[in-house]
């Protein structure tokens, strides 16, 4: 058995812990949508993806679809990019639990781009710019992207 | 003296607590690995605001135990209610919600659920009545790198028997030693020993207060981390040592320990279903006050290790635990609770998943030995071992039906208790577990 006062070094490690929390790292800009085409100049099959929603069948679901497109088409084959606004920006988010897929993806190629609108929506509720998974890149507005994909001939889907 | 010690080794566990969380930091752990983890996190940055959840256990059993001089005592009757020797029953009916009431923040994330069921946590029997009960409610914050902090009323970390999510445990019934040795009972003053009855109407029943259903309300530190395909897993908390009763009735603390590591055979898998090989130990210590003289106090321990391996078609799992202090003495005598006795026990169970069927076949053995060394008196020696054959059937991934039946031998060098014993016998049990 142990008394109270044995609390006080859990409270030092929780008092610890709020200053611990980390500062967001700034992502770099996406790049055009035609430097990206002209980076995959294989790809017969150009796909968008949108993912606003934040649970958790959503990012499984977006990610599922990602990766058969790949499967199907093949990674050269295949221009793909998650555009990822609104409540799907958390999909996005440093230490998402599908960390590790969305880094298995853009090993692949596949291109994450991260609303600037939503970032700054989302700075003001938390009182600091979300953490963002690195490989995101910052794009003006997530439905602007989407437009401009669609622009540019990319198939747009939201699954 | 014995505070001393207590409080030395909780330093030294907190020391390792920081040491842990000082290497590991940079390790995230696959978050969804083990029982307190499932329970006490969400994954990172898609849980829901609100996810609704919860599970039904409709159950009938049947005691084909033979009654002494034409009376029972409770292990010959079907709980929570004592009467009789067959019922059906809804054991248990939860619903609950969990999740991150700020889905912008992963670092906060909450668990409440309610118990509805009719069991020995909501049916307070002879010297109470079936009430509806809050059986969790806490809130984890996960700020910490390696040292995640849950506040308020949940399962401790413990024997793996008991810290088990229910729709993950194979069996309708508990094991001897869990059940007697872990699962608390809480006497209030009032509640008296009542000799052996005849049936129906029985009324053994004889705690008002709801069992501890390995719960307490208290602040838990705990952590796991990866290291390639191990998961290592920590927990320390303090609690009031009241089982679900929301505030302490005494200035003491209890201390609760917890460790496993676990080799993960695909570390890709989540869920309670994981393939893995965890051992594990845990250790419980605190005091509690005599309910029918609140001057005296008793200390109360717990301690036990076990092993779990998990790979389909198999399933193996072995605990062995020891208590001292306290020791139940059956659900007819809450006076005789408060003892300094010894007790030991354990069990071993395995699984058989029939490939490429719905099929699971079941087999255990537990043991257990209660007021160990004691040959005279009020509370003598007492064996309890039982084999335990069950049969699953998986209609789906939340629903199965599962049959049990248990073959008991019970005995105890005391006659007057022996005689009562020695007939305890087979206990059929069907129950139908629904998750949603």
């Amino acid at each position: 058995m142990i008394h109270l006062s044995r609390i006080t070094p859990i409270a030092l490690l929780l008092a610890a812990s709020l200053a611990a929390s980390g500062l967001a790292q700034a992502n770099p800009n996406a790049e055009t949508v035609a430097a990206a085409i002209q980076a995959k100049p294989f790809a017969q099959t150009r796909v968008a993806l949108q993912i606003s929603d934040g649970s958790a069948e959503k990012q499984t679901l977006v990610l599922n679809v990602a990766h058969n497109l790949l499967k199907f088409y093949g990674p050269d084959k295949v221009d793909l990019e998650i555009v990822a606004f609104g409540p799907g920006l958390r999909l996005l988010f440093k230490g998402n639990a599908n960390t590790q897929r969305i880094q298995e993806l853009a090993a692949a190629g596949v291109r994450f781009s991260a609303c600037d609108n939503t970032i700054a929506a989302m700075a003001k509720q938390l009182g600091h710019p979300p953490e963002l998974n690195p490989i995101a890149r910052i794009v003006p507005a997530g439905i602007v992207r989407m437009v401009e994909l669609n622009k540019a001939g990319f198939f747009v889907a939201r699954p | 003296m014995q505070l001393q010690k207590s409080n030395k080794k909780f330093q030294r566990y907190l020391a390792l607590t920081t040491l842990c969380a000082g290497l590991f930091a940079a390790m995230p752990s696959a978050h969804a690995a083990n029982w307190l983890m499932l329970q006490g996190t969400e994954p990172a940055d898609n849980a829901a605001r609100a996810k609704v959840w919860g599970f039904i256990q409709p159950t009938y059993q049947k005691d084909f135990s033979d009654a002494f001089a034409g009376k029972y005592v409770p292990p010959k009757l079907i709980g929570p209610s004592l009467d009789s020797q067959s019922s059906f029953n809804i054991i248990r009916a939860r619903i609950g919600v969990r999740g991150t009431g700020f889905p912008l923040d992963n670092k906060v994330n909450y668990f409440i659920l309610t118990e509805f069921g009719n069991n020995a946590i909501t049916n307070g029997g002879k010297y109470g009545s079936y009430k509806p009960y809050l059986s969790d409610a806490s809130v984890t914050l996960n700020y910490i790198p390696g040292a995640r902090v849950r506040m308020g009323l949940f399962k401790y970390p413990g024997a793996e028997e008991g810290l088990q999510g229910i729709a993950a445990f194979p069996y309708i019934n508990y094991t001897g030693v869990t059940n007697q040795m872990l699962l608390e009972r809480f006497p209030t003053n009032g509640e008296v020993n009542i000799k052996p009855q005849p049936v129906p109407n029985a009324d053994m029943n004889a705690f008002s207060a709801p069992a501890g259903a390995f719960r307490d309300v208290g602040v838990q530190v705990f952590d796991s981390f990866d290291v390639g395909n191990w998961e290592h897993t920590y927990a320390a908390m303090l609690g009031n040592g009241h089982g679900m009763q929301m505030t302490d009735n005494n200035s003491s603390k209890d201390l609760y320990l917890y460790w496993s590591s676990a080799y993960l055979f695909d570390k890709s898998a989540k869920g309670p279903f994981r393939p893995s090989l965890k051992m594990f130990t845990w250790y419980q210590s605190g005091k509690r006050t005599d309910a029918y003289n609140t001057t005296q106090e008793q200390e109360r321990k717990r301690y036990g290790a076990g092993i779990s391996y998990l790979k389909k078609p198999f399933r193996v799992t072995a605990e062995y635990m020891v208590g001292k202090g306290m020791i139940f003495q059956g659900q007819q005598n809450p006076q005789t609770m408060f003892n300094d006795n010894k007790a030991a026990g354990g069990y071993i169970e395995g699984g058989y998943f029939i490939p490429n069927t719905k099929w699971e076949l079941d087999l255990r053995y537990d043991t257990y030995k209660r007021n160990k060394g004691i040959m005279t008196g009020a509370t003598p020696e007492a064996k309890f071992n039982t084999w335990t054959a069950g049969v699953n059937y998986h209609f789906n991934k939340k629903t199965r039906v599962t049959l049990d039946y248990a073959i008991r031998k019970d005995s105890s060098v005391f006659t007057p208790v022996n005689n009562q014993l020695k007939d305890v016998k087979g206990l059929l049990a069907l129950q139908v577990t629904a998750v949603f």
